[in-house]
């Protein structure tokens, strides 16, 4: 499985080599290789221990023991534009011979983190990890390292962690061996995090000895959980999410594509002098959306760490959420279920500050009752009754290129956040 | 469209206030938020490090908690006294256990008995005694809780936000 994974990662590097090589004899003056800036993605059934993923996107990620060995190859990391910063699921590391040592603060506290995501959290200490995506090298990045063997100690009563019941720490959760976050944002909390009175509930410092106790505690910029893409030497500035449009109507069976590290840095990212819809995002790393007509102005992102088109439905009696079978497939509870399938919907989508372009998206969602239930990848599923956000997921990736700029890094004539498509 | 007024109202806690913990010398009614009084929403208030703004209007009160953390609370109350609805937005979750006051025990029951709760599924769950729904990303989290049957006639959940 591992060296399958491994093949996948090398075989873009192998056509790079290809074309660098018949460029190179026309002139004396021989180009400095390229960095090798992208990595295959994949959509299938998930890790062998989860398995019945739909819809999302995976990559192999390796992560080394800071300044030199072990490593590991850790294949299954889920794809995340939503979310900024590498998590990995601890057992999966020490599977691999890998341990990566926590973070301390300046009393000699462990840091750990409650990371928090639409309807769950990952909980687990920081630890500081070399990561390589293709050619490219993030050394001693902060990553969260999550606690399925329950090693760590526990989170305070007052955390998310311990109030909300929907912990994902295990691989079978997460149906990932880890998150990928390359969304529009280097840290994952940011300026609230590094001084806020009282400081918030997302990070923590913990005694190491009895009685072990955590406190909310400011962590400054440089020590939280951090997108290794904004810590790479070049291609730093964003992403390209490349996945092809899908062959059936009712799902495929894996879907093959890739991610391009940097924007406008080298011949393979350029950004399209015309036809590029550029949303600006704000401090939270949101556009504007409206749905089908509405006039109710959503925070919307593009994310594909989400398997669906996720909106509010407002009760479209033509559109109820589907009814769960008892026997065979369940999971299409929660999703939306069109009396008349599929149904024609639309959103408007508004950047905000100086990328303030709009942009019509029409789109469709099919009952998922008719999708093929051995294929992993399906466009045109929706779902999210009652959410307050637009959340543009893995239907809106199949067949278009998704460009990420990161915050305050310029791309051609942008700066990021931003969004665009 | 109503008769309102309102008035602002600082709290300030010079007592020794651990980061959310409560200190018996500002906060000495039970703190639970949803179904509790008056004094829970200050002593909310004090817990956050907050500025209670209020909002009086005819079939009920809002309360509006903002904290320098940048975390937001909108508490709302019936006139028999009762929050019955709080809705939050900030760059954090807040502390569930705190919020949901009594209910709590009837919101994590529910959230055990979830089938597959995905990580990136907005939480929503709805009994005939109480609704949760909560969503967001990392640096923009929101949701609210109500108790149905308390809710002011006139009113309806889509008031709630």
């Amino acid at each position: 499985m591992r060296i399958t994974h491994l093949l996948v990662v090398l075989a873009p590097c192998l056509l790079c080599a290809c074309i660098g090589g018949s460029k190179g004899t026309a002139t004396n003056t021989v180009p400095p290789t390229p960095t090798v800036n992208t990595l295959a993605v994949v959509v299938d059934a998930g890790p062998v221990a989860a398995g019945g993923a739909i819809n999302r996107p995976y990559v192999t990620v390796k992560v080394c023991v800071p300044g030199g060995t072990p490593c590991a190859n850790v294949d299954h990391v889920l794809l995340d534009t939503g979310s900024w910063g590498l998590r990995l699921v601890r057992s999966v590391l020490t599977a691999s011979g890998v341990t990566l040592a926590p973070s301390t603060d300046a009393q000699g506290h462990t840091i750990e983190e409650c990371a928090s995501f639409a309807g769950g959290e990952t909980w687990g200490p920081v630890a500081l990890a070399d990561v390589t995506l293709a050619g490219e090298v993030a050394s001693k990045v902060p990553v969260q390292v999550l606690d399925d063997t329950n090693t760590e100690p526990a989170p305070p009563a007052t955390s998310t962690c311990t109030t909300s019941g929907s912990v994902h720490n295990q691989v079978t959760d997460l149906l990932a061996n880890g998150i990928l976050g390359v969304g529009v944002f280097a840290q994952d909390c940011g300026t609230a995090c590094v001084n806020a009175s009282p400081a918030l509930e997302i990070y923590y410092g913990c005694t190491t000895t009895a009685p072990v106790a955590c406190t909310a505690v400011n962590v400054a910029a440089s020590g939280q959980v951090t997108n290794p893409v904004a810590l790479f030497a070049t291609d730093n500035n964003g992403v390209i999410v490349d996945l092809p449009s899908l062959q059936n109507a009712n799902g495929d069976a894996t879907v093959q594509g890739q991610i391009l590290f940097g924007l406008a840095t080298q011949t393979d990212n350029a950004l399209p002098a015309t036809g590029l819809t550029v949303l600006g995002a704000d401090a939270s790393g949101d556009f504007t959306a409206t749905y089908n007509g509405g006039t109710t102005v959503l925070p919307a992102l593009i994310d594909s760490g989400t398997d669906e088109y996720k909106f509010d439905d407002l009760n479209d009696p033509n559109m109820p959420v589907c009814s769960v079978p008892t026997s065979a497939a369940q999971w299409v509870g929660g999703y939306y279920c069109p009396l008349v399938a599929p149904e024609s919907v639309f959103a408007v989508n508004t950047g905000v500050g100086v990328n303030n372009a709009t942009s019509t998206v029409n789109f469709a969602i099919a009952d998922p009752n008719s999708f093929v239930a051995t294929a992993t990848a399906f466009t045109n599923l929706g779902g999210g009754r009652s959410t307050t956000t637009f959340t543009w997921g893995m239907p809106f990736f199949y067949g278009r290129k998704i460009y990420i700029g990161i915050d305050q890094k310029v791309s051609g004539s942008f700066t990021g956040p931003f969004y665009a498509y | 469209m109503q008769n309102w007024r309102m008035f602002q109202n600082t709290v300030k806690c010079f007592a020794m206030v651990s980061l959310f913990g409560l200190s018996p010398w500002c906060a000495p009614a039970a703190h639970a938020a949803l179904g509790g009084d008056a004094a829970s929403v200050a002593a909310d208030a004090v817990a956050l490090h907050g500025v209670i703004h209020s909002t009086l209007l005819q079939q009920y009160d809002i309360h509006e908690i903002t904290s320098d953390n940048g975390m937001r609370l909108r508490e709302f109350q019936n006139h028999s006294g009762v929050v019955f609805a709080v809705v939050w937005s900030g760059p954090a979750m807040p502390d569930l256990q705190k919020l949901l006051g009594t209910s709590y025990n009837t919101y994590a029951t529910a959230v055990a008995a979830e089938s597959h709760p995905g990580l990136k599924r907005p939480l929503r769950i709805a009994t005939s005694d109480l609704v949760v729904e909560s969503d967001g990303h990392m640096r923009a989290y929101s949701g609210r809780a109500y108790l149905p049957a308390l809710i002011p006639p006139g009113t309806s959940a889509a008031d709630l936000r």
